[in-house]
C-alpha cells in the first residue's frame, strides 16, 4: 500500500472549480508523474493554498491521499511565471503547451524530461524568445518524450536512407519510390531543423534561424505529426495561438 | 439503506445542489418533511419564480426581474462602468454599497483550456456598448487568478483605441488576516493598491 503522506514538485497544468470553494489541480510532477489534486478552499479571498496552486505555479507540494483525489495539504511557492498573467498572449501559449502535456503524458510514470521542457519553456517565454520555434521544439520533444517519435531519418517504409518526403498519415519520412499521395516535400534543411529541434535543450531554439519556407515546411509536419497521434481539433487552446 | 421512493428522490435532488453531500442533502430532506406543507410549498413556489421571473439584461448581463435594476437606474452614474466575471460579483459588488456606476458581466473568462475566447465572451458587444453609449471610465473587476488578470489584460488592450479611462480593481490584504501569511504576489499588489492616509 502506498503511503498517505508524500510530497512532489510540480507545475500546475490547469485548475477547475471543485463544488462551493474547492479547486481541482492537474500538477506534472517531478517524482509522481501527472494527477490531479484537491486544493481546499483555494477559492476563497483568504485562502492560503490559492496563490500556490494558481497556473504556471512551479512549488513544492505536500499531499494526502484521498478518496477520490490527492488532498493538498502544503505548498511552497519556487517560481511564479507572471508573464502569463500580463500578456494575453503569452498565457494563450502557456496554456497551448499546458494541454499538450496534459494530453500527451498519461500520468501514471514519472516523466522527469518533460517536468524539465516544460519548467525551462515557461521560463523561455520570459524571454524574447522565438515562440513559433519554441512551441514546434516543444511540440517535437513532447511526442518524442510519449515515445511518439517522428521516424525521420530514413524511409519509414522500406529504410532508405534518401529520404524527400513526410507523410502525416504514416508518421515519418518516405523515399522517393515509396511516396504516398498525402506525403509532403520535405527540404533537407527542413530535416535538419526538425533533427535540431528534437535533440538541442529549447534555450538554444533561439539559435536557429530557418529561411520562412523551412517554417511553412516544420509547421506542416509538427501538426502533420501531432495529428497523427491525437486529434489537433480537440486542443481547444490551439485556436488562440497568434503567429504560429 | 432502503428509503421510501419519494425521500430518495428528494435527497438525490438536493444532492446535485452545489457543496450538498448525502448526509447534508438527506437533512435538508427531513428539514422539509417537518415542516407545515404551505411552508413547503412556498419554498417550491420561490424556486419556481425564481427560475421563470429572473433572466439576464441583454444590455450589462445581469440578472434582472423585468427591468434592469442596474441600466434603468437614472440615479446611477452612466458614465462609469464596471467590468465582472459572473452575475454574482455584481451582488457583492452591490453589497459594499460603495459602487453607483452601470455594469457588465462577461459571463465568464479567457479560458483557451475551456475553448472560451473573446467571441465567447461577446467582447465585441462590450466594446460597441462602451463605444455608444456616454461610459468614459472602465473598472476591470476579473478575479485576481492568471484567468483574470489574463483576462484583464486583453480587455485592456481592446479598450485602448476607445480612449477611455481604464483601471483594475486593486487586490490587497484580505481583511482580518496577518500579513505574515500573505503570500509575496498580494502583497505586492497591496503596495501598489496603497492609499495616503
Ligand atoms: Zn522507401
Ligand atoms: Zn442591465
Amino acid at each position: 500500500m502506498k503511503e498517505k503522506l508524500f510530497k512532489a514538485e510540480g507545475l500546475v497544468l490547469r485548475t477547475r472549480v471543485l463544488g462551493e470553494a474547492d479547486r481541482l489541480i492537474t500538477l506534472l510532477t517531478r517524482e509522481e508523474g501527472k494527477f490531479e489534486a484537491v486544493a481546499r478552499g483555494a477559492r476563497r479571498v483568504k485562502s492560503k493554498l490559492a496563490a500556490g496552486v494558481d497556473l504556471f505555479t512551479h512549488g513544492r507540494y505536500t499531499f494526502h491521499r484521498g478518496k477520490t483525489w490527492p488532498i493538498i495539504t502544503g505548498q511552497d511557492t519556487i517560481e511564479r511565471f507572471n508573464w502569463f498573467r500580463e500578456n494575453p498572449d503569452l498565457y494563450a501559449y502557456g496554456l497551448y503547451f499546458s494541454e499538450l502535456t496534459d494530453r500527451l503524458i498519461s500520468g501514471e510514470e514519472p516523466c522527469p524530461e518533460i517536468f524539465d521542457h516544460l519548467l525551462e519553456a515557461w521560463s523561455l517565454f520570459g524571454e524574447d524568445v522565438d515562440r513559433f520555434l519554441l512551441s514546434r521544439s516543444f511540440e517535437l520533444k513532447l511526442a518524442h518524450a510519449a515515445g511518439y517519435s517522428p521516424h525521420l531519418v530514413s524511409c519509414i517504409n522500406c529504410g532508405e536512407h534518401h529520404v524527400t518526403a513526410f507523410s502525416p498519415r504514416q508518421g515519418g519520412m518516405l523515399c522517393s519510390r515509396c511516396r504516398t499521395a498525402d506525403a509532403i516535400n520535405i527540404d533537407r534543411g527542413t530535416l535538419a531543423l526538425i533533427r535540431r529541434l528534437v535533440e538541442a535543450p529549447l534555450s538554444q531554439v533561439g539559435l536557429l534561424r530557418p529561411l520562412s519556407n523551412q517554417k511553412k515546411e516544420l509547421a506542416t509536419v509538427s501538426a502533420g505529426f501531432l495529428t497523427y497521434y491525437l486529434d489537433l481539433g480537440e486542443i481547444k487552446s490551439r485556436l488562440f495561438l497568434k503567429d504560429s | 439503506m432502503v428509503y421510501p421512493g419519494a425521500l430518495k428522490k428528494l435527497v438525490d435532488m438536493f444532492c446535485r445542489f452545489p457543496g450538498v453531500g448525502p448526509k447534508t442533502a438527506q437533512r435538508l430532506a427531513f428539514f422539509l418533511l417537518g415542516c407545515p406543507r404551505e411552508e413547503v410549498v412556498a419554498i417550491a413556489r420561490a424556486m419556481v419564480e425564481a427560475k421563470d421571473r429572473l433572466s439576464f439584461c441583454p444590455v450589462c448581463g445581469s440578472l434582472a426581474e423585468d427591468e434592469c435594476p442596474y441600466c434603468s437606474d437614472a440615479g446611477r452614474d452612466h458614465h462609469l462602468l464596471c467590468i465582472v466575471q459572473e452575475p454574482r460579483d455584481v451582488l457583492i459588488l452591490e453589497r459594499s454599497g460603495q459602487y453607483k456606476g452601470l455594469y457588465h458581466v462577461l459571463h465568464g473568462a479567457l479560458s483557451p483550456l475551456d475553448g472560451i475566447g473573446p467571441e465567447e465572451l461577446k467582447l465585441e458587444q462590450l466594446v460597441n456598448r462602451i463605444r455608444d453609449t456616454g461610459i468614459e471610465e472602465v473598472i476591470i473587476a476579473t478575479n485576481p487568478n492568471v484567468e483574470g488578470d489574463a483576462t484583464a489584460g486583453y480587455l485592456a488592450g481592446l479598450l485602448k483605441p476607445l480612449a477611455v479611462m481604464v483601471s483594475r480593481i486593486a487586490f490587497g490584504l484580505p481583511v482580518g488576516g496577518d500579513i505574515e501569511y500573505a503570500d509575496d504576489l498580494t502583497l505586492s499588489r497591496a503596495l501598489e493598491g496603497r492609499r495616503e492616509m
